[in-house]
């Protein structure tokens, strides 16, 4: 057992004593009841289950939980699904999701918001071109796996949050 | 026989158990997560006039709101104890060996559970198991399992740390003790039919035979090796089969006869078994309420219905003490269904689960390797095609098949499945001789039965690269050999009936012809870089959509401020349903809806429906007297699957919508013009319509419905109206009496709401069901969908990159373009995936033995699809007032073949079975 502190979308979380073998995943979701972060193979291969680690350096990068102790999180800032919105109101990205039909039955959008997070706040820091949009949004979210969408709809929805702002997210 | 949820509860009288379901209440806050989406399904932002703007679940699942069945623990559920308990339902690795039980003693001590249940248990408690799903719900020690995957234990943890170290110790399946070799259980099959048709002379000329006239024929009896005898005739049984395999060995006998005026092909095709793999595996919590002997439960499935009736005769003859009074419950929404959660077993061990732990809340949820382990599979299919085509004309001339399916441990949907395959093999073509016999196997794999495509993707797969051979062969245009045996409209099926719906081959076929992709694909091919091979492949699909026997409930309310309420029984799985019921109704009241509920079976009880017999199965004179009842319908509710959605699941909700304007919103609206009842203008309502949200009558001011809405309330006009619909390949129609009008419409039952006053039931004046003898036919709706393909192969790889595609559909009135598109790019990918990528093994190797998970199991990723290249179109309706057809399945099929032809037009070669994997490709490039 080892006895674990983090933040989470913002707010400080523990010190909470947890099994070493306990995944991150069944953390947030058996211990803390926070399912938005979703269980879908428990093997780091579909990514629906992907958070956001925030790093002391200002870099953010998403990794999966199904098979990532908790313990491995103790002192770390994480986001998940229940973070995006702030009082209620939606980010640039979780509306695009609506509008586009990005997802149907929506069991994989929680990585896929994610992941789309993280390329975004990247792009603010390091720009690219016009030319390059399409190729780093699908290799940002080429791990995730859906069933339902055929992706088309999640790149449209991540390309036009890029594209509607450039001077934000290209150089 | 399906039991109506009248039949419940009479059945309380002598079961004790009553049915109800509830919608969920408020759940307590998780980390901010504030409120629950299921209480409330539309976002006030989200109503108002016009069309949708995002899904009405959007917000919801961007939040990561409490939403799928695997999202609830005990402490979110208002007036449940708090804890949640777990259970591990533990099935067995091996089908040819003896169970011999549990080795709970090499289980660390930490990971004991608190209560084991065995087979036993369940006998001593006195469990029914439905018959849909006949079988031990738990395999006796002492017995050989009778499927790989089939549960041998159920183990209830009191502690979360305990159920995980338990989870992995038994994952590799040591801890489950094997004795003797036995070899597998055998059992008889699941079905066998046979389905022939002989045209007459021409095409206004009758059958000289088909099933429709004949009815369904099946040989009966089966020789030694399990195997139908479908020829030499059974002499002593044959009766109405022997008429018919008369006609079909005489079909055969001309194929195999040397004519050289005919063209003919003998092929064989085998598809393989793959899992739906949604994303969110099956999971559920239920709690028994010992001192109420109330059940709850909470899980997501396609058929809440069928779960709920499931559950109910589960314990309805079981001993008093697990016997509840009632089972309440609770449907989620579903991350992602594919016809895998469609009358699936899961809920049953949820129910049991909680029954052996009284007062505890337990959760039950598979994990990945328990989903491929016990979850519904595709039937794998072997088939023998023999074709027969005019070579002067390239006329299609005779078809005959054979079909083996393997349909695993339980019988689930494999005779239907059987069918729907047998009677989809001819496609969107004419032919007047047709020979198809199909039989569905039990083996010992993983139980097979309802998935996307459902048996017609596997058989249109052998068809449509059979066609591009015979193209090949002739030689023939491959559009053009399609075309000269389009089904035309009124052209008959393989049963004999025409489709009901629209016949739309030759436009698909124009589409293909004209697009770049086919028009410029012997250019690109030339143009193939250094090391590449570039092919170009097309495909058709007529696809049915329906089972036959499909109904929907809905409810619109309207309140004096004109906010608006919809109710449905149909299940939110990604389809975008809730989204479409609330385009559709808004199109007849002017407002998108305000709140719309899903998955409810249980709040039209107003309407008082009776059901009884079979809905496939009765005969008409059964019908007809029980139709004398004027609550009687041939079925209360359906599963959301067969891709009804769109046509079915909206259409009570839609009438009821019409009811409401005609009844409730006109008369107000008359009045606020000031039109006396008797004014001509006052029969105008047909030339009524929205905009935004003001109703108008050309010359007439417009007329916000929030005034309408008040009107109708004030003068206690129709405000609400709940109705039922039953479809079997035609709509049953009904006349009620309302005010001033006798009113027939496609629904047979219906009550409303006066002002703010509670639903009262209308009497049926009059009812016409659909014939009971449409049971013989095999589909009357259908859509299609066509796609080209250009691929490219790495010479040297073998590696396959679609570098363009186009598909093209028609599916009537779209509810939702995005929904509509959306689930016609899932498809195209879902197809892929099935042509290219995935398998699984049967038995020993397969997903029975518990170790199988993505990684090892293949679905296609953003980057094995042409994402930028993918080109879909959608036929606009043939008229206004085309209904909505079914189009989830259809989009996936085409793509399969089209492939494989593509492949064919780059290396030619012809692989005769799924999937082709890149290996697969290199080896024949060597």
């Amino acid at each position: 057992m080892t006895t674990i502190s983090l933040t989470i979308n913002g707010k400080a979380v523990g010190p909470l004593e947890v099994r070493d073998a306990l995944t991150m995943n069944d953390f947030l979701r058996e211990v803390l009841g926070m399912t938005g972060t979703k269980f879908g193979c428990g093997a780091a291969q579909c990514l629906s289950c992907a958070i956001i680690v925030d790093g002391p350096d200002g870099t953010s990068a998403t990794t999966p939980t199904c098979v990532v102790p908790a313990v491995e999180f103790d002192g770390k800032a994480i986001r998940t699904i229940e973070g995006h919105a702030v009082d209620g109101r939606l980010t640039p990205l979780q509306t695009r999701f609506i509008e586009h039909f990005a997802f149907q039955c929506g069991y994989c959008t929680p990585g896929f918001l994610n992941e789309g997070q993280v390329l975004l706040e990247r792009l603010e820091k390091a720009p690219v071109a016009r030319a390059e949009v399409e190729r780093v949004v699908a290799e940002a979210l080429d791990g995730h796996l859906c069933r339902c969408s055929g992706y088309v709809r999640y790149h449209e929805a991540v390309r036009d949050v890029i594209l509607a702002d450039p001077a934000r997210f290209l150089a | 026989m399906q039991l109506s949820r009248r039949d419940f509860f009479k059945q309380a009288a002598a079961g004790g158990i009553a049915i109800t379901v509830s919608p969920f209440g408020p759940v307590q806050a998780a980390l901010g997560v504030a409120r629950p989406f299921l209480a409330h399904e539309t976002l006030p932002e989200a109503s108002g006039p016009g069309p949708v703007l995002g899904r009405i679940d959007g917000a919801a699942k961007v939040t990561g709101t409490k939403l799928y069945a695997s999202d609830f623990r005990a402490a979110d559920m208002p007036g449940w104890p708090p804890q949640t308990r777990h259970a591990l339902l533990l099935r067995a690795p091996d089908a040819t060996h003896v169970y011999e039980g549990l080795d709970l003693d090499a289980l660390d001590p930490s990971a004991k559970p608190d209560v084991v249940v065995r087979a036993a248990d369940l006998a001593r408690v006195g469990v029914t198991v439905p018959p849909f799903y006949a079988g031990h719900l738990l395999c006796p020690e002492g017995e050989t399992p009778l499927y790989l995957g089939q549960p041998v234990a159920l183990l209830l943890f009191e502690s979360f740390d305990a159920f995980d170290r338990a989870r992995l110790a038994f994952r590799d399946g040591a801890l489950l003790k094997f004795g003797p070799e036995t070899g597998p259980q055998t059992r008889p099959n699941y079905a066998a039919y046979r389905f022939t048709r002989v045209a007459g002379a021409g095409p206004d000329a009758p059958d000289l035979y088909s099933p429709i006239q004949a009815g369904w024929i099946s040989p009966g009896f089966t020789e030694g090796s399990g195997r139908p005898i479908w020829a030499p005739l059974p002499v002593s049984e044959g009766g109405d089969y022997a008429q018919g395999a008369a006609h079909g060995e005489a079909i055969r006998a001309e194929l195999k006869a040397a004519d050289p005026a005919v063209l003919t092909l003998e092929r064989a095709f085998a598809t393989q078994s793959v899992d739906p793999m949604f994303l969110e595996p099956e999971a559920g919590l239920a709690w028994y309420e010992p001192s109420g002997k109330v059940l709850d439960i909470v899980i997501g499935v396609q058929s809440p219905f069928e779960a709920a009736e499931a559950m109910a005769t589960l314990f309805s003859a079981a001993q008093p003490d697990s016997r509840p009074a009632r089972i309440d419950a609770k449907f989620a929404y579903v991350g992602g269904g594919f016809g895998g959660r469609d009358h699936t077993p899961f809920p049953l061990y949820l129910a049991l689960a909680a029954m052996f732990f009284p007062g505890k809340p337990v959760r039950l949820a598979h994990d990945r390797f328990q989903q491929f382990q016990g979850g519904i599979k595709r039937h794998a299919f072997a088939m023998r095609s023999q074709i027969g085509v005019d070579r002067a004309s390239g006329r299609i001339r005779a078809f005959a098949a054979d079909h083996v399916l393997d349909g695993g441990g339980l019988a689930n949907y494999s005779s239907s499945v059987a069918v729907v395959g047998a009677t989809g093999a001819i496609g969107m073509y004419s032919v007047p001789k047709v020979d198809v016999t199909t039989v569905a196997e039990h083996t010992r794999g993983v139980t097979a039965g309802s998935m996307r495509g459902y048996g017609t993707l596997q058989t249109l797969t052998a068809l449509e690269t059979l066609i591009d051979e015979v193209a090949t062969a002739l030689p023939l245009d491959p559009i053009e050999l399609r075309r000269r045996n389009a089904l035309p409209t009124g052209g008959r099926t393989m049963t004999g009936n025409p489709f009901s719906v629209s016949v739309r081959a030759p436009e698909i076929l124009d589409k293909l012809e004209a697009h770049p992709i086919w028009r410029d694909r012997a250019a690109h091919r030339q143009a193939a870089r250094p090391g590449l091979l570039v092919g170009t492949g097309v495909a058709c699909a007529t696809k049915d959509f329906g089972t036959g026997a499909d109904c929907a409930l809905g409810s619109v309310t309207i309140d004096a401020e004109g906010r608006v309420a919809i109710h449905g029984d149909a299940v939110e799985m990604g389809n975008g349903i809730g989204t479409a019921l609330a385009n559709r109704v808004a199109a007849h009241i002017g407002r998108r809806a305000d709140a719309v509920t899903v998955a409810q079976v249980d709040v039209f009880d107003a309407l008082g429906l009776v059901t009884s017999g079979d809905p496939y199965a009765i005969s008409q004179a059964d019908q007809d007297a029980a139709a004398r009842d004027p609550r009687w319908v041939p079925a209360i509710s359906s599963a959301t699957s067969a891709s009804i959605g769109a046509h079915v699941g909206t259409q009570a909700a839609a009438e009821a919508a019409r009811v409401v304007f005609r009844f409730g919103l006109w008369p107000a609206a008359l009045a606020l013009w000031g039109i006396a009842p008797r004014d001509p203008r006052g029969k105008q309502w047909r030339d009524a319509y929205w905009q935004a949200d003001m109703l108008i009558l050309p010359g007439l001011s417009p007329l916000p419905l929030k005034a309408i809405a008040a009107k109708a309330h004030e003068q206690g006009g129709v405000t609400g109206a709940m109705a039922h619909a039953f479809s079997r390949w035609a709509w049953a129609e009904a006349t009620f009496a309302l005010p001033g009008e006798d009113w027939t419409a496609d629904i047979d039952a219906l009550a409303i709401r006066r002002g703010s006053g509670g639903f009262e039931r209308l009497a049926r004046t009059s009812v016409a069901f659909p014939p009971a003898d449409y049971n013989r036919i095999g589909t009357a709706f259908s859509s299609m969908c066509g796609t080209a393909v250009r691929v490219e192969i790495d010479r040297a790889t073998g590696a396959l990159t679609i570098a363009k595609a186009y598909s093209v559909f028609e599916c009537g009135e779209v509810l939702v373009p995005q929904v509509v598109l959306g689930q016609a790019q899932g498809g195209f990918a879902m197809g892929v995936g099935y042509a290219l990528l995935e398998t699984l093994p049967p038995f020993e190797d397969g997903p029975g033995n518990g170790q199988w998970n993505l990684g090892r199991y293949v679905v296609a990723r953003a980057s094995d699809l042409p994402l930028h290249t993918l080109e879909i179109e959608v036929l606009p309706p043939l008229s206004p007032r085309e209904p909505p057809k079914g189009m989830a399945e259809v989009v996936m099929i085409p793509v399969v073949p089209a492939l494989l032809n593509a492949i064919h037009a780059a290396t030619g070669h012809r692989f005769q079975s799924l999937p082709v994997t890149q290996a697969m490709i290199k080896d024949i490039l060597a």
